[in-house]
């Protein structure tokens, strides 16, 4: 399964065979930060996003440090790496970017979709997003 | 004559009152905030004490207790425990300085199951009445005799979700059962409702392999119940969620009705497993066989 070439401004193109929508979204404010997706995109990708500041602003790190140390992790790193989101139809992924702190990737998809390859999918943009 | 295991039997005589589960938490704090393997008496001074074994609650009591642990024991079969029989054992038990629950159970009087239960209700109860006095304890006063079974005691989170169970106690049965079936090796957790009771999630099942302080316990909870609330503004189906942190950590909710679950795993395998274990046991959800299919990329 290929992935066609993202579009110029950032999100992934909707037709690809995942039916993938992805795209960088502010942390802070909820916004989509790629100007140039489609309508189709925007319009999967911005009730996502713009739950990004309650989904990050609502979570002590403190606590997760402590719940980490009871299963046997290592504190100090406190932050959700990745959240996931499922439905009987859709699937919704969340994703920060460690190398542009406060940025987010959201992306969504069908929930039959495998969601291996729809995180390998997310992956493999990321250095993309992160050198922006 | 054994005791039949009736955890789904509300406490009577606990307090009902709005404030419970807020003035239960104060309460349970003052544990959580020991140290490490805390053994020893929480002194509430006239009004009771909890006794503690590496910071889990053993026995509590309280003044103005209604029930006593042989009340509660006897009247829990069918046809009530003989009370000479039970008093027999509790002289032999004052004499020797031996828990007499534990004397019961070895007497064949009463199951372990029946005893935990029991217990459960007492300490349960005696905590309630703690709490409603609004007395902080006198302090700690640490020991290092040990002998309570730990088959027969409770973390602070097991004490606060019985207390929660009390609005519907079959609901609570029901969760505690699906969190047995559910939950895998590295993995612990907790289920909760949204309930007027209390200020955000009321916790009324955890598995006993949890020993989260309460409040993080309520705060994950209360974090969960939040990603279910925003995602309900995008897709109002969302039923099931993953959150990774801390590079192989994990926290797998899922939502059955009104119940909301979570466990929280070691491992992303022990979290692959967990899901994997809900598609075993709800066939009929979509939601669930998709997320199944969650495997590491390679």
């Amino acid at each position: 399964m290929t992935f066609r070439a993202e579009r110029a401004g950032g999100g992934l193109d909707e037709s690809n065979s995942l039916d993938l929508v992805c795209a960088t979204a502010s942390v802070r404010s909820g916004a989509l930060l790629d100007e140039a997706v489609s309508d189709r995109t925007r319009e999967r990708l911005e009730g996502l996003a713009a739950t990004l500041p309650d989904v990050f602003g609502t979570v002590d790190p403190t606590c997760l440090d402590r719940i980490a140390e009871r299963l046997g992790g290592k504190p100090g790193d406190a932050t959700f790496v990745e959240i996931l989101l499922l439905s009987d139809t859709k699937l919704h992924v969340i994703q920060p970017l460690a190398g542009r702190p406060g940025v987010a990737v959201v992306a969504a998809c069908p929930a039959n979709s495998s969601i291996g390859l729809v995180l390998t999918a997310i992956r493999a943009r990321v250095g993309d997003w992160e050198a922006r | 004559m054994s005791v039949e295991a009736e955890p789904s039997r509300v406490l009577p005589s606990i307090p009902a009152s709005p404030g419970l589960i807020a003035s239960v938490l104060r309460l349970l704090a003052f544990v959580d905030d020991l140290p490490f393997g805390a053994t020893g008496v929480l002194d509430f001074g006239e009004q009771g004490l909890i006794l503690l074994e590496s910071r889990k609650i053993c026995w509590a009591v309280a003044r103005c207790m209604r029930l006593r642990l042989t009340d509660i024991l006897r009247n829990q079969s069918t046809p009530p425990l003989p009370r000479e029989a039970v008093e027999e054992i509790y002289r032999r038990c004052k004499g020797n300085g031996k828990p007499i629950g534990e004397a019961l159970v070895t007497s064949g009087l009463v199951t372990e199951a029946g005893l935990r239960v029991a217990l459960f209700k007492h300490n349960g109860e005696a905590i309630a009445h703690l709490a409603g006095s609004g007395m902080a304890p006198n302090g700690f006063v640490s020991h290092t005799r040990t002998g309570y079974d730990p088959k027969f005691s409770f973390s602070p989170g097991e004490v606060l979700a019985m207390l929660g169970s009390l609005d519907d106690p079959a609901r609570a049965l029901a969760a505690q059962i699906e969190l047995g079936n559910t939950l895998v090796p590295d993995s612990f957790g907790a289920a909760f409702v949204r309930s007027s009771t209390s200020a955000g999630a009321l916790i009324i099942a955890v598995d006993r392999a949890c020993d989260l302080p309460v409040s993080d316990l309520l705060e994950v909870c209360n974090w969960t119940a939040g990603l279910f609330d925003v995602a309900h503004t995008f897709d109002p189906e969302a039923s099931l969620a993953l959150a990774t942190w801390g590079g192989h950590l994990a926290l797998v909710a899922w939502r059955s009705k009104d119940v909301t679950y979570l466990g929280l795993c070691a491992s992303r395998a022990a979290a692959a497993r967990l899901v994997s274990r809900l598609e075993s046991s709800s066939k009929s959800s979509g939601v669930i066989a998709t997320a199944a299919r969650y495997r590491e990329p390679v």
